[in-house]
């Protein structure tokens, strides 16, 4: 469809069809204020603050939100009456509004301080008693909710009923007594809960974790990626002096939509522990780097399959590369063990993988041996965007229920553990997959272990064969697609080694009796490592640079907020150094040295290589026709 | 004839209400035996292309009944009767309007008449399931259209095959539990999906997206009432009666301080006076009409000097009021306008949504400073204040009529009343005799 | 232990049939759940969202918005009286007044302590032409009076007694064997 021209405040502009009126203002400068819009969320032009006037049209200012643009049409967003009415409306919402600014974590980064000072009207004509409400109440460990200062523009309970699907949060009463509440008062569930701290445009919702750290003036923070599962969100972390003080999502439409779950959000405290270690020891002792790591060397060296390698979830491509160099080298024969992955082999390396951006686009979704709201969350989240909002079919094949039960529709085959191939074979005449009537998403996981693997994944090969779909395997850890690439997702058991090098976390199975030397790179004390005999201090994901292959094949690369300060190395200046202690000639002048060559010697990792793209240009939000 | 308050029985303006008090007329038989009941449905079902029908309806000019007065055969011909899918036709039987009873008249009278009326529209627009949305209160009423929907069940009337005719015809009810904002049209939807009754951002209009996202056809019960006279007697019959923009009639509830309260029938054109003074018997001895509410709490108010003002849509709007619910209410000189004002902005604060946000806190802040005012600690910026609310509850800044409802109670009154309101807030006195103990 | 009896649950569960989205179910089913247990208890609502499979705050939410819908207990017999404009005009305060004296409260919401009734002001009820009048079980009163509140009262203090059940009819007697 041709683009529409349109004139707002004078300035021509021509947008694709469908483009709403606020968004085609951004494109040319013009900021129209709102509350209840938010362009991942349908438009209900309930708060009022956008009204604008158009002709052709009514006499009467229109919400800008809610108006798609029209051949033609001319907005004036400055005329007297818009100008008054926009203040009247700040007005109204700072009636009960109480003056917290200078105790509300949201002060500073406020769109309704920004809005008031640039829209509203200079001096207050409010006199009288506010409504008053207990707070601030705590929805969750997270989460504090203020209703004093709620503007009641319900970005907050529309996201959990449009994009989550779940209502425990809720809105009570009606007119001006209404409040936003947890479900008669219990503690918020969801792992998708704390975006609403991101949504909501005053400070009724806000973090407990973060509660009174900083002002957004004193921090600076850093476009990077979640460590915590495979999907790879994009995030930003914020540090001030040195502390990781809080995470928040940083929209990548083609991942994340601008989501991410609690425990990016939430889990990020350890970085900051006071005892963090920061210098290596040699049974308890101080020692220079040198020391630690000839000690390492001699522990570990010709051990052979006496060697046990535990690695975390979220090693880097790097340091996986680098892995692979000493298992080839000094270290072969080792067993090798990643903690956190599935059972999912390597990707086919001919066959295209399922992108997450293109589950929107599908007409049947298929998902197999997987609850995603707990392996991968914010891809269920675009499951359900694509079902909700696009009309794709779901077809659930697990034993239990599931989270994307909750949609009626879903239709949802009840396999016994293990039959879950047998089950995917009888798919291909399902009802809904014998003329899909467009591209089929199918997304497997593993059942945590309770199905056989390969059968599964030819299974769905054949079904996606079948029925012109594609094929998302559901890894869970971090960068479980990069270390598969650069063959060091082990799987082997470290039952009788004599010698173990921990890095990460400790084996979650514990330590083996028959362990007689140990070399752990952590960043904590965590329960096992005192059983190392050289203890390395550790970078934690806030330092760490590198970069993660997410379970669709994307490599994304981290931009940590927060620097190595000495004593602490850089994982992979340890791993190079170690490899020389073993007797190998490592020499990396740099972390990108290091990328070249693994992009040149491991066909997945070719991105490496690349400069990372710049910004993508930002898209108008498009409603209706635009989109099939 | 039994007791009715209000119309009934032969005369020239009682098209609705002709039959009304003949006894059981709430019985199928008896409305089918005695009053030519089912006789417009069945010239529709068997006789008319639907396109027609809803020709015969833009033909008698009839205007919605509910409040907003639209077009109803325009209304009808937004449904696109060959688009493939459920539509739906939704009866709007929420009546809260403070005021209006004029729809529980009908259903307690003759459930039948609003039954046939309905079914017919839903014929002409292509619909095969009509919902009737009931407000939580009305028991009887329900209860009657309940036993009316079963006789026509039984007669054949209503379902697969209604009149021998191969078209599915049903009616289900639901049961509204008590909010006034359920009369706005997207309101009811969302309450009809079983949401939080708070109104839609209107486009996309019902016609297109309404009930669970289906084309639907939202009328008020009166209108619906009208259909099968009019299909009986011909739209070109209807527009005979009324003025040229409102033609036909429309029932008026007649409350308040006057001595003969009912719900009468009368031809649009008639004035207040008429309606006031004669059909309810004006004011009770030794009072006069102070001001009148024209068509429900939500219509500006008029003082006694405009009780000549016609009954029409297009006089009413020239007085600079509406037509709105005609439901009419007459206050006389013993109470006080500012009192009375502010109690039905706490009516409409009590029933806001909240999904706005000058409704939301406009009506309250409505609310805090009447009950300064009245409290006699009001001062000029106490007025200022009430004028500043009302003018930020109009025009466009609400999702919905509720705000530009509370906002023109303040206005109008206002307008028409200020040495009141300035008696209260400024020489902190009432003027008026009786006073009501509490607003 | 559930606070709803099992066929309460068993008509809830076949609500969501009769509507095209199954969501629509809610109202009359909160209505099945008032019903039987006078007002509306949290452990009530939650369980009307298990047997809708909704999440309990959905209920919450709609609970809370419509006034029919009680949250807290109240009399056996609640009085709704209409004190908006048309009532008003007519002494509705006044008749609400004589009512808070005669069933013993001080205000709305307020359980009388024998437990029977209680009351509250509403908005119009739509039966203008009868002002002032109200609503009390199920039924609409009109033309109200201090007199006609009292015996309203009065009828459900002291219920006339249930009609006697039919005598029964003797039996035949037996013949005498001869």
């Amino acid at each position: 469809m041709p683009d529409v021209n349109v004139t707002i405040d004078g300035r021509k502009i021509a947008v694709p069809v469908g483009t709403l009126v606020v968004e085609a203002a951004k494109l040319v400068g013009i900021e129209i204020p709102v509350f209840c819009y938010h362009h991942k969320l349908d438009p209900v032009g309930a708060c009022r603050l956008c009204l604008v006037e158009f002709s052709p049209g009514p006499p009467r200012p229109q919400t800008a939100c809610t108006t798609p643009v029209a051949e033609g049409m001319v907005v004036r967003t400055q005329t007297a009456m818009a100008v008054q009415a926009r203040a009247d409306i700040l007005e109204f919402e700072l009636v009960n509004h109480p003056l917290d600014c200078p105790v509300c974590d949201k002060g500073g980064e406020c769109p309704l301080q920004d809005f008031t000072f640039r829209h509203g009207y200079p001096t207050s004509r409010i006199d009288g008693p506010r409504l008053h409400f207990k707070k601030p109440i705590p929805l969750s460990e997270n989460i504090a909710l203020d209703r004093e200062r709620c503007v009641l523009c319900y970005r907050c309970t529309r996201y959990y009923d449009e994009v989550a699907w779940e209502q425990e949060l809720t809105t009570g009463q009606r007119g001006v007594q209404s409040y936003i509440t947890s479900q008669f008062d219990q503690p918020l569930q969801s792992i998708f809960s704390g975006n609403i701290i991101d949504l909501c445009p005053v400070g009724a919702l806000t973090s407990r974790v973060w509660r009174f750290e900083s002002r957004p003036w004193d921090m600076t923070h850093t476009p990077s990626v979640c460590s915590k599962c495979a999907v790879g969100c994009n995030v930003n972390l914020w540090q001030r002096r040195g502390q990781l003080v809080r995470v928040t999502s940083r929209e990548n439409n083609d991942i994340d939509d601008g989501w991410i779950c609690d425990r990016g959000r939430f889990d990020y405290t350890d970085v900051n522990d006071p005892e963090r270690l920061r210098t290596p020891r040699i049974a308890g002792a101080r020692a220079t780097w040198a020391d630690a790591l000839t000690a390492v060397a001699n522990g570990i060296k010709g051990k052979g399959a006496k060697l046990g390698v535990s690695l975390p979830k979220d090693i880097t491509n790097e340091e996986a590369f680098l892995f692979r160099r000493l298992l080839d080298g000094p270290l072969k024969g080792a067993k090798v063990k990643m903690h956190g992955r599935t059972a999912l082999p390597a990707p086919a390396p001919t066959i295209e993988t399922l992108r997450i951006k293109e589950i929107e686009d599908a007409r049947v979704i298929v998902v197999v041996a997987s609850d995603i709201e707990d392996d991968a969350p914010i891809v269920n989240l675009r499951i359900k965007k694509a079902v909700s909002k696009r009309g794709a079919k779901l077809i659930v094949v697990h034993p239990d229920g599931v989270d994307l039960d909750r949609d009626p529709n879903t239709v949802h085959i009840r396999n016994k553990p293990g039959s879950a191939a047998a089950e995917v074979r009888k798919l291909a005449s399902h009802a809904l997959l014998k003329a899909p009537g467009g591209p089929v998403a199918i997304l497997f996981g593993d059942g945590h272990g309770s199905e056989e693997i390969v059968d599964l994944a030819k299974s769905c090969r054949e079904l996606a064969d079948a029925v012109g779909g594609k094929l998302m395997p559901l890894y869970r850890g971090t960068n479980e697609r990069g270390a598969l690439a650069a063959g060091v997702a082990g799987w082997d058991s470290l039952d009788g080694v004599e010698a173990l090098l921990s890095w990460g976390p400790p084996p979650t199975a514990g330590i083996p009796k028959s362990v007689k030397f140990m070399a752990a790179w952590d960043h904590l004390m965590r329960p096992g490592n005192e059983k190392a005999t050289v203890m390395l201090p550790a970078t934690t994901f806030a330092q760490r640079q590198g970069s993660y292959t997410n379970l669709e094949g994307t490599v994304q690369f981290l931009r940590p907020p927060i620097e190595v300060d000495p004593p602490l190395k850089e994982s992979w200046e340890v791993l190079t150094e170690l490899g020389q202690a073993l007797g190998m000639a490592l020499d990396y002048a740099g972390i990108f040295a290091i990328q070249r060559e693994a992009a040149t010697a491991i066909p997945a990792l070719t991105a490496l290589a690349q400069p990372p793209s710049t910004e993508p240009a930002p898209e108008p939000v498009l409603i209706g026709p635009a989109h099939p | 004839m039994p007791d009715l308050r209000g119309s009934f029985g032969e005369a020239p303006d009682h098209l609705l209400t002709r039959w009304f008090g003949t006894p059981d007329l709430h019985r199928l038989e008896v409305y089918e035996s005695k009053t030519g009941g089912y006789k417009a449905l069945r010239k529709a079902l068997l006789e008319m292309p639907p396109a027609d029908i809803t020709g015969e309806i833009k033909r008698s000019g009839l205007r919605g009944r509910g409040g907003a007065g639209f077009a109803t055969g325009t209304k009808w011909g937004f449904i696109n009767r060959d688009a493939p899918g459920p539509k739906y036709v939704v009866v709007n039987a929420d009546e809260s309007e403070p005021g209006t009873s004029k729809d529980r008249y009908i259903m307690e009278n003759s459930p039948h008449l609003l039954l046939e009326g309905i079914m017919i529209a839903a014929y002409a627009v292509g619909a095969n399931q009509a919902w009737m949305y009931i407000r939580g209160e009305y028991d009887k009423p329900y209860r009657m259209v309940v036993e009316a929907i079963s006789e026509a069940r039984a007669k054949g009337y209503l379902g697969p095959k209604p009149m021998g005719k191969d078209y599915p015809l049903d009616i289900q009810l639901y049961r509204g539990h008590g909010a006034y904002i359920c009369g706005e049209e997207t309101a009811l939807l969302e309450s009809l999906e079983g949401k939080r009754a708070q109104p839609r951002s209107r486009p996309p209009f019902p016609a297109v997206k309404g009930a669970w996202g289906r084309p639907t056809l939202l009328n008020n019960v009166e209108t619906l009432a009208t259909v099968p006279w009019i299909l009986n007697n011909g739209g070109a019959e209807y527009v005979k009666l009324g003025t040229e923009k409102s033609p036909g009639t429309r029932l008026m509830s007649v409350s308040g301080n006057v001595r003969k309260p009912g719900v009468y029938e009368v031809e649009l054109g008639q004035t207040f006076r008429h309606v006031i003074m004669e059909l309810a018997g004006g004011p009770p001895e030794g009072r006069s009409v102070k001001v009148f509410w024209p068509g429900g709490s939500s219509a500006p108010v008029l003082p006694a000097s405009m009780l000549d003002t016609t009954t029409d849509m297009e006089a009413l709007a020239a007085a600079r009021s509406m037509g709105g619910s005609g439901g009419v209410i007459v206050m006389d000189d013993s109470h006080c306008v500012v009192r009375a004002a502010a109690r039905l902005l706490r009516f409409y604060a009590h029933e806001s949504c909240g999904k706005c946000t000058p409704c939301r806190v406009g009506s309250d802040w409505a609310v805090r400073t009447y009950d300064r005012i009245l409290a006699n600690e009001g001062s000029r910026v106490e007025l200022g204040i009430l004028e500043r609310v009302a003018d930020g509850l109009q025009n466009g800044r609400c999702l919905c009529g509720l705000g530009d409802s509370a906002g023109w109670v303040i206005d109008s009154t206002f307008r028409h009343f200020r040495e009141e309101y300035e008696d209260h807030a400024l020489r902190h006195t009432c003027n008026v005799g009786a006073v009501a103990a509490h607003a | 232990m559930s606070t709803l009896p099992e066929h309460v649950l068993d008509e809830i569960r076949e609500l969501p049939a009769k509507y095209p989205q199954h969501r629509s179910a809610v109202m009359p089913a909160l209505d099945l759940a008032q019903e039987e247990l006078g007002y509306l208890t949290p452990e009530a609502m939650s369980e009307v969202a298990t047997a809708l499979q909704l999440d309990p705050g959905y209920v919450e939410g709609v609970a809370t918005f419509y006034t029919l819908f009680h949250l807290k207990p109240i009399g056996k017999h609640n009085f709704y009286m209409c004190t908006n404009l048309s009532c008003m005009l007519r002494g509705s305060n006044e008749i609400v007044d004589h009512l808070k004296g005669a069933i013993g409260v001080h205000e709305a919401g307020e359980v009388s302590k024998d437990g029977l009734f209680s009351y509250e002001e509403v908005e119009c009820l739509g039966a203008c032409e009868f002002a002032p009048m109200l609503r009390l079980d199920h039924q609409y009163h009109y033309d109200l009076t201090p007199q006609i509140i009292d015996s309203l009262i009065e009828e459900r203090r002291n219920p006339p007694p249930a009609p006697l059940p039919p005598k029964p009819k003797p039996r035949a007697r037996k013949p005498k064997s001869a």
